[in-house]
């Protein structure tokens, strides 16, 4: 394992793309293709057919899978926000325990989440048994009217994430801060809504924005929670790509660029609006 | 506040924390260990490693190394590729990081589904073997992850000791191997550690792209959790798959009580 | 107007072994200014913060006014601190870092702002209060510091080695400031710093060692009558000569290898006793080197023979080290442009009208307090008188 055998610290040209090309390379490529692929352009045998069949196949469904991709992931960012925020003050004021949990639930698969959240608030959970509900009292919370347990499962583990990355940003001189604040006068309250919450707040919008994108694309979360219709975009695209009919591959295509488009749109309009913010309040250097 | 009340609300948000953080994984383990537990009893009636035969007989053991192998490899590609990218940009030393970066951010981005979706085709026409795909796509997806954490040790670290070494004698390799290397052994094996679980956790890529000959754990879990009736097994599966974070929850409790105890530290009158 | 008081404050860090500050009281006048010195560890810097609020002391009070706020948690003190890093909130903008204290006092923004920028144009950053603290250099950061607790309104600042981290150049400038801002807005100031130039701004000073005061007195005073031994080592520049004092009928008188020097007895100075083990301080600045032979007519009075080990520059003039017969050293400093040999027997003896203090010598003690009793005051102009014995070796 080397890292590059040229001398001196400026790296050639070409070096310095080479952590570029695999990216280009295998996401670039892949996003051309499924594009392509939506647009009948590249299918599994036979010549290309050109056109948007794929896309007027798939579009009354797009519409719903749209709403529902955007609920469950609204509702897991918003979640992992809140309580991630609360996990982050939590080990502002020092605890080992949690700093273990913490790190522990960062490293454990979604999908394994996923299940926990089955076991629990399935209808013979162990929520339903440790009630003691009537058999058809519990409530539809997997596979149910809301994605309940899609957004609990998605945020379980992303609020590791908003943790760690929001202690990261805020600890660092955080007991000075607060010193000075009150020094200054503010009370207890003043100091956390004035001080600490504003030094939280890009940590929070950065987490928030990777948590969104995330919940868009993710499958195997909403694919074991969530119920049949309407589908999210990720599920929707993956059942319509693995059906018999080859003539459903580009309509699954055309799934699976609707999410990307939503996640890259969503991206840009935050960058956008925090570039403004940005420059309302004075561009830091 | 007093300082008795302001002690009480810490102990409970603690223990809220806790509560949040590991109690969805209680019904996983109570499920591995159990062999009975029917109807609406609140605990299990027998408890027995059921679940644990009945998964082994599924494939637990070749799911597993799999799952090992395949995490060992993203981690063993995307790592120096991420300290090769962490280096251009903690040091600064990027011709252009404004298309680094996003080069980086990337793959955070796009839904792996998509991708994965797109590549199959070409895949299949090209003839690349299922598993080198979905690893050259694992690495892709944990390239961000090595990068940034390697760009931090980078930072942290600076040009400075290496090019010390250089006044002091060493050529470029040996100021590398001697001086950077050592100093950055913690970022590097976090770096590898993250692709490691990104290899280890993948559900969607491995499932697309892998033809049908890659069955991991997650595959395992996936197939066994969607069915009806057999919790055993699949909190067993389970039990497998979240096995490195339950051995990081025993090693960084551990560590993290051991540096609590070394620390000696001035506490002020004020906690916050 | 609000004057600082501090009585009796011990402090103890939980799990430390020995007091950090051991029963000290400290009194600052309204809208007077107090410097507190000592080298690092002294405890100053834990003093200042048991004044803030930021330390609870393990007993004693804190006085503003005729208030005890010993009870009250920082905010609702009525001080305000500034430290040796300016700690700006980088999520605001310096006028609305110079804002915050108003703002969390209830004032309404605009009207915060506008008291803001007139703060600001007290410490000369007017036009600066769009930009952002990470915009700003070491100096500008600590200004808009200084802005900020003055905004606040309150009658009592801590500045806690504020300019410490600033170089010479700026350091003075904002020496000058703060005279500025005395003037303007005169507020009672408590000063910790390690700069002996800088607690020379304040009307008076204290000096903390190892948590224990050992002397508040206006600058000149701590110059000119150093209350312990280590006050004098503090202060540096003076020589030290261990000796014994003397009750004699002219007054007392210090003897010594270097002869006996006459402490012009004040009565009524301390009242305290008068002999035993004491070290003479005399200023360096006021030794002369005499050249030294057996023709020289040797004028009466104390004075050491020696010969030159040692010789180095220190601006303009030339500083030598004289060892003497006892291997003891002695710094002195040469008349501008003046300058010696090394190995040059030399006889050293103070300038006529050199002033002299002398202090108890240190007992080595287990708690490692250090009684310090004043011997003799000095009078101006009665320099050492001679001893019945010539000069000695």
């Amino acid at each position: 394992m080397t890292l590059g055998t040229q001398e001196g610290r400026q790296p050639r040209a070409v070096a310095d793309l080479l952590p570029v090309v695999p990216v280009a390379v295998v996401a670039g490529g892949g996003m051309a293709a499924v594009v392509a692929t939506s647009w009948g352009l590249m299918p599994l045998y036979g010549e290309p057919t050109p056109g948007a069949d794929g896309w007027r196949q798939v579009a009354t469904d797009l519409g719903p899978a749209v709403r529902e991709t955007l609920v469950l992931s609204v509702g897991a960012t918003v979640l992992a926000l809140v309580v991630g925020l609360g996990i982050a003050l939590v080990l502002l004021a020092g605890s080992p325990l949690v700093r273990a949990a913490t790190l522990a639930v960062l490293a454990v698969p979604h999908l394994v989440g996923a299940t926990s959240v089955l076991l629990w608030l399935g209808d013979g959970g162990w929520g339903a048994r440790l009630t003691g509900a009537d058999p058809g009292t519990w409530p539809e919370l997997v596979a149910g009217p809301w994605p309940v347990a899609t957004v609990l499962a998605l945020a379980w583990k992303e609020t590791a994430f908003v943790a760690l990355v929001v202690l990261a940003a805020v600890a660092p001189g955080h007991r000075e801060r607060m010193e000075t604040a009150a020094t200054l006068g503010a009370r207890p309250l003043q100091r956390w809504t004035r001080v600490l919450m504003p030094s939280a707040a890009p940590a929070l919008a950065a987490t928030g924005l990777v948590v969104l994108v995330y919940s868009i694309g993710s499958y195997e979360v909403a694919w074991l929670l969530g119920r049949t219709t309407p589908e999210p975009l990720s599920v929707l695209s993956f059942r319509m790509f693995g059906s018999i009919e080859l003539l459903d591959r580009p309509a699954a295509a055309a799934a699976a660029v609707t999410g990307s488009a939503l996640a890259l749109g969503l991206t840009l309009v935050a960058v956008a609006a925090g570039a403004r913010l940005g420059r309302t309040l004075g561009a830091p250097s | 506040m007093s300082a008795t009340a302001a002690t009480a609300v810490r102990r409970s948000a603690t223990g809220l924390a806790l509560l949040w953080l590991l109690a969805p994984l209680l019904p996983v383990v109570l499920w591995a260990v159990s062999s009975r537990w029917s109807g609406r009893a609140r605990l299990p009636q027998e408890l027995g490693l059921d679940g644990w035969t009945a998964a082994l007989d599924a494939g637990l053991a070749p799911a597993l190394v799999r799952s090992v192998l395949l995490g060992l490899a993203v981690a063993a590609v995307a790592t120096p590729l991420g300290a090769w990218a962490g280096r251009l940009l903690g040091w600064r030393i990027a011709r252009r990081p404004r298309l680094l970066a996003v080069a980086l951010v990337l793959p955070v981005l796009l839904p792996p589904l998509a991708v994965a979706m797109g590549l199959d085709v070409v895949v299949l026409r090209i003839g690349v073997p299922g598993p080198l795909a979905v690893l050259a796509v694992l690495t892709v997806l944990a390239l961000p992850y090595t990068a940034f954490t390697a760009a931090a040790g980078f930072a942290r670290v600076g040009p400075g000791p290496e090019e010390q070494a250089r006044t002091l004698g060493a050529n470029a390799r040996q100021a590398r191997w001697l001086v950077t290397w050592p100093a950055l052994r913690r970022s590097l094996a976090l770096a590898g550690l993250l692709a490691f679980l990104v290899g280890w956790s993948d559900y969607v890529v491995t499932l697309l792209l892998g033809g049908g000959q890659l069955v991991t754990l997650p595959l395992l879990l996936g197939a066994s959790a969607s069915g009806a009736g057999n919790e055993p097994t699949t909190a067993a599966l389970a039990v497998v798959a979240a096995s490195p974070g339950l051995l990081l929850l025993v090693v960084a409790a551990l560590v993290l009580r051991a540096a609590r105890a070394d620390a000696t530290g001035r506490s002020g009158r004020m906690a916050r | 107007m609000t004057g600082l008081a501090l009585e009796g404050v011990r402090h103890r860090y939980p799990d430390a072994a020995v007091d950090s500050v051991h029963a000290v009281d400290l009194e600052v006048a309204s809208g007077g200014m107090l410097a507190l010195v000592g080298p690092s560890g002294s405890g100053k810097s834990t003093l200042l913060r048991v004044a803030a609020g930021l330390e609870q002391p393990t007993a004693g009070r804190v006085l503003l006014g005729d208030r005890d706020v010993t009870a009250l948690p920082p905010e609702r003190r009525g001080l305000s601190v500034v430290s040796q890093r300016p700690h700006l909130f980088d999520h605001l903008d310096v006028t609305g870092n110079v804002a915050f204290g108003p703002r969390v006092a209830g004032v309404p923004r605009r009207e915060a702002r506008t008291r803001a920028r007139r703060y600001l144009d007290l410490v000369h950053l007017d036009g600066l209060g769009r930009r952002r603290p990470g915009q700003l250099s070491g100096g500008q950061q600590q200004r808009v510091a200084l802005a900020r607790a003055l905004a606040t309104g309150r009658e009592v600042l801590l500045l806690d080695e504020p300019f410490g981290s600033l170089d010479a150049a700026l350091r003075s400038a904002m020496h000058e400031l703060l005279g500025e801002l005395r003037a303007a807005v005169d507020p009672t100031v408590l000063l910790v710093t390690h700069d002996l130039d800088e607690a020379a701004l304040a009307e008076r000073v204290g000096v903390l060692v190892d948590g224990r005061l050992h002397q508040v007195a206006e600058p000149g005073e701590l110059y000119r009558r150093p209350a312990t031994l280590t006050v004098a080592r503090l202060l540096g520049g003076f020589v030290e000569v261990p000796g014994t004092v003397v009750p004699t009928t002219g007054g007392p008188q210090h003897r010594s290898a270097w002869g006996c020097w006459s402490l012009p007895g004040d009565a009524g100075a301390a009242g305290r006793s008068t002999s035993g083990d004491a070290v003479l301080l005399v200023r360096r600045e006021d030794l002369r080197l005499v050249p030294d032979g057996p023709r020289d007519g040797h004028p009466t009075g104390p004075g050491v023979r020696g010969r030159v080990v040692a010789s180095r520059r220190r601006g303009v003039r030339v500083v030598v080290v004289v060892e003497t017969s006892d291997r003891s050293r002695v710094e002195v400093e040469l008349a501008p442009r003046e300058d010696v040999a090394v190995g040059t027997p030399v006889g050293v003896r103070p300038a006529d009208g050199a002033a002299v203090w002398a202090v108890d010598a240190p007992e080595p003690d287990p708690s490692g307090t250090t009684r310090h009793t004043r011997h003799a005051a000095d009078l101006p102009g009665s320099g050492p008188r001679a001893c019945d014995d010539a000069l000695r070796d």
